[in-house]
């Protein structure tokens, strides 16, 4: 008797003791009405403010460095505001974890995995979205209800990395229009020279991901597309008689492979020595957005050697390519107020005044300054952003293509390469089982097709 | 019933003559030395695992809201080839096991016997075991790749480039050249286990059995093999389960392309990048339940198949005894009752 009792104490202290861990976050607070928006801080106001910022990055590579270095910079100006950078890989799938526990620091960059209709659970407001709208880029990427919850730190534009000089040598003298332009251009680099005509870099996985970034934009060169049309559209993998839409990228990347322009053993392709080898001219081209071109020229004795063009896709004689934002700004709405003004003045800072832009390669986020060297080729080329989903379908093109697993992760773009490398599955009936799957996602969420 | 005698007790003594009795030191030294493990097991292990049941009835994502669909998601799981069909997978690394403990069966009777640095060999064998699994698999990615080790080695030996296969992209070949890094990486920790049982034996049986004529194979085949049963069963389970959840070299080697998706390997996809997680739990739980299956199919089996090679007589006769004598203690009651 005395045994079972003292044993009914001890499970009843266990779950009390859990019960007290469980409740300790309920309470939090999320006011953040004095912490002025973007727009209207002047840092001028809070020279006194004292706080010591922690700020969340997947750039493990740079954290310590070029990263630091902004950091020590801004601690110059603002000798009483500290900014610690913490790096972390596998960045998106930790920091989502992270999240939820509401302690996490003061500033990250916002995982995809947070959807727009969550963004205001994590993160403070950052102004109104017409009113920013103007002032910077991509800005759209993390609006919700008009209100802005993240902004890029600059953005990139998609289109295709490749070496001129291979391109040159194989005699080509006019950049691809059509992805059969492009697929004949390719047989003649693996005639004419030594080099890979398109390198997969398969092995990776994320870099097959960056297929899906083709469909918007460039495959249709509509801004509406990805948000508003894809969703609704019966059907989106089948072919058209134009050679556009989301069918011409993987047709692009299902007959150079089928054709064996690529690389002799996807498998075994290795991510870091490809930078060198397409700046030393093994590697012909690869399809990836604008950011890696600065890591290309970083990598050996010929910078100028590597250029960027436009995804070859041509839509009623327009060829367009998306640019779109990095991974965006987002302050913590659980963070004490000293520090999410902070936090706001620090962003403000690395926005309007670092030299992050230059740095990366990328397109800045202020409207109104240049575009990087990199982009030099885009003469002619219509620079789109995605337009924002409809009213209540922020969310819908992130659902749709996660309950359809496709368009999204890597696997998929690696299931087009694996069909035409053993060839043992058409184009044709890999898409069709693709609108299979969106139809049914549709379905599921009581899309209306049209 | 006990509680007015304690109470009388506890006003009789003052306080810290009772907190200070044997009797109750014991039960405090218990209760704190238990408090901290059971904790740590219930928070990190049983509270986790029921969280994970519940999530396997939800239709969510890490963060957003949750709907319950009930067992939809064991439906596609059980319905959704790509998910079940890739068990399939894992018979490549069952066929593997097999060798593995084959192969250590084989090392260790080789050393239970004296060896000129034996324990050079063990160390050896046993090396692989200590290397990380994720190291191990980016020791093979670059092992395989063309061009790289294995090539290299093959063509010193005369082969053409060409006529080696690509051994992560050739589907005949890429879920053996995995299962090849699996046994590497076991095979010697088996020989450990093996050769610790084999050491238990007396080494007067060998002397005895060599006296008798007995050559190694019969020694190994009816003092050995019979001494360490009990061992061989644990490690052909562990072995069995570890293939069905084998994860590191398909997903650090080929990330599952290619046709060696394993289980685990489609169930991190799911759960990761499609953001699917009531999905994967399900998944999670359906393996869990395929292992206890497994293991327990496999206790069975060694119980009614193999005789125990201990004792003289075999199970069926064990059971006929048993039966016999609970007749007869039977009988003897129903006399003592009537």
């Amino acid at each position: 008797m005395k045994k079972r009792l003292l044993s009914l104490g001890l499970v009843a202290a266990m779950v009390l003791s859990l019960a007290a861990c469980g409740s300790k976050d309920s309470g939090s607070k999320t006011e953040t009405a004095d912490v002025p928006t973007i727009d209207k801080l002047n840092p001028e106001d809070y020279k006194d403010l004292k706080a010591d910022i922690k700020i969340l990055t997947d750039r493990t590579d740079i954290v310590d460095t070029v990263y630091k270095g902004y950091a020590d910079e801004f601690h110059e100006k603002y000798p009483n505001i500290t900014v610690t950078y913490e790096g972390i890989t596998d960045y998106a799938e930790s920091v989502t974890m992270r999240l939820t526990t509401g302690d996490w620091g003061d500033i990250c960059f916002i995982p995809a995995t947070v959807e727009k209709s969550e963004l205001s659970e994590y993160f403070i407001p950052m102004g109104d979205f017409n009113t920013l709208d103007s002032k910077y880029n991509f800005v759209v990427e993390k609006t919700y209800d008009g209100t802005v919850y993240g902004i890029p730190n600059g953005g990139t534009a998609g289109g295709i990395a490749y070496n001129k000089k291979v391109w040159a040598d194989a005699g080509i003298t006019e950049l691809p229009k059509t992805p059969d332009e492009f697929l004949a251009d390719l047989k003649l680099i693996k005639e004419k020279t030594d080099a890979i005509p398109l390198y997969t870099n398969f092995s990776a996985g994320w870099t097959m991901g960056a297929w899906n970034d083709y469909v918007g934009i460039a495959s249709n060169a509509d801004a509406d597309y990805k948000n508003n049309i894809l969703l609704h559209t019966k059907d989106p993998f089948t072919k058209n008689d134009e050679m556009s839409g989301p069918y011409a990228v993987f047709y692009t990347l299902y007959e150079a492979v089928a054709n064996k322009l690529v690389e002799e053993d996807p498998a075994s392709s290795d991510w870091e020595s490809s930078k060198g080898m397409i700046n030393n001219g093994e590697i012909a081209s690869m399809v990836l957005g604008s950011w890696c071109v600065q890591q290309f020229k970083d990598a050996g004795e010929n910078p100028d050697d590597i250029g960027y063009m436009p995804f070859p896709i041509t839509v009623n004689g327009v060829q367009a390519a998306a640019s779109g934002g990095n991974y965006a700004y987002g302050i913590n709405n659980k963070a004490s107020e000293d520090n999410q003004i902070a936090a706001m003045i620090y962003v403000k800072w690395l926005l309007e005044e670092s030299s992050i832009y230059d740095d990366e390669g990328s397109i800045p986020a202020l409207k109104g300054k240049d575009l990087p060297d990199s982009l030099a080729e885009f003469d002619g080329v219509e620079l789109l952003s995605d337009n924002a989903a409809k009213e209540g379908e922020e969310s819908l093109y992130d659902d749709i293509r996660n309950t359809a697993e496709v368009l999204s992760g890597d696997y998929p773009v690696c299931e087009v390469l694996e069909a035409a490398l053993y060839g043992n599955k058409s184009l044709d009936d890999l898409m069709g089982e693709w609108n299979q799957k969106w139809t049914s996602a549709q379905e599921s969420f009581g899309v209306e097709v049209e | 019933m006990s509680n007015p005698k304690t109470n009388t007790q506890a006003e009789k003594q003052p306080f810290k003559v009772w907190f200070t009795s044997r009797k109750v030191q014991k039960r405090l030294v218990i209760f704190t030395f238990m408090f901290v493990p059971l904790l740590l097991l219930l928070t990190f292990t049983y509270i986790p695992f029921a969280k994970m049941v519940q999530f396997s009835f939800y239709n969510m994502k890490y963060l957003g809201e949750r709907t319950f669909v009930g067992l939809k998601n064991y439906a596609e799981v059980f319905a959704r080839k790509e998910i079940f069909g890739s068990l399939l997978v894992s018979l490549y690394y069952m066929a593997g096991g097999a060798v593995q403990l084959a192969l250590a069966l084989f090392f260790a009777t080789m050393m239970v016997f004296k060896v000129r640095g034996e324990s050079f060999f063990k160390a050896t064998l046993f090396f692989p075991y200590l290397i990380c699994g994720i190291a191990i698999g980016f020791i093979f990615k670059f092992f395989y790749a063309r061009g790289f080790v294995l090539d290299t080695i093959l063509q010193a030996f005369g082969m053409e480039l060409e006529n080696i296969p690509l051994w992560l992209q050739d589907q005949s070949i890429n879920n053996i050249s995995l299962a090849a890094t699996s046994v590497w990486r076991y095979t010697g920790q088996n020989v450990i286990l093996f050769l610790g049982a084999m050491m238990s034996v007396d080494t007067d049986l060998y002397e005895a059995a060599s006296l008798d004529g007995a050559n190694r194979w019969q020694q190994f085949r009816y003092i050995i093999l019979p001494s360490i049963k009990s061992i061989i069963v644990l490690n052909l389970i562990l072995c069995i389960s570890g293939c069905l959840s084998a994860f590191e070299p398909p997903y650090v080697i080929t990330n599952g392309t290619m046709g060696t998706g394993t289980y685990f390997v489609i169930m991190n996809r799911i759960a990761h990048e499609n953001q699917r997680v009531g999905l994967a739990c399900a998944m999670a739980i359906v393996l869990l339940a395929l292992i206890i299956i497994c293991t327990v199919a496999q206790k069975l089996f060694f119980k009614y198949v193999f005789t125990d090679g201990n004792s003289d007589e075999s199970k069926a006769a064990v059971k006929r005894r048993k039966q016999e004598e609970k007749m007869r203690k039977k009988a003897m009651k129903g006399g003592a009752a009537s």
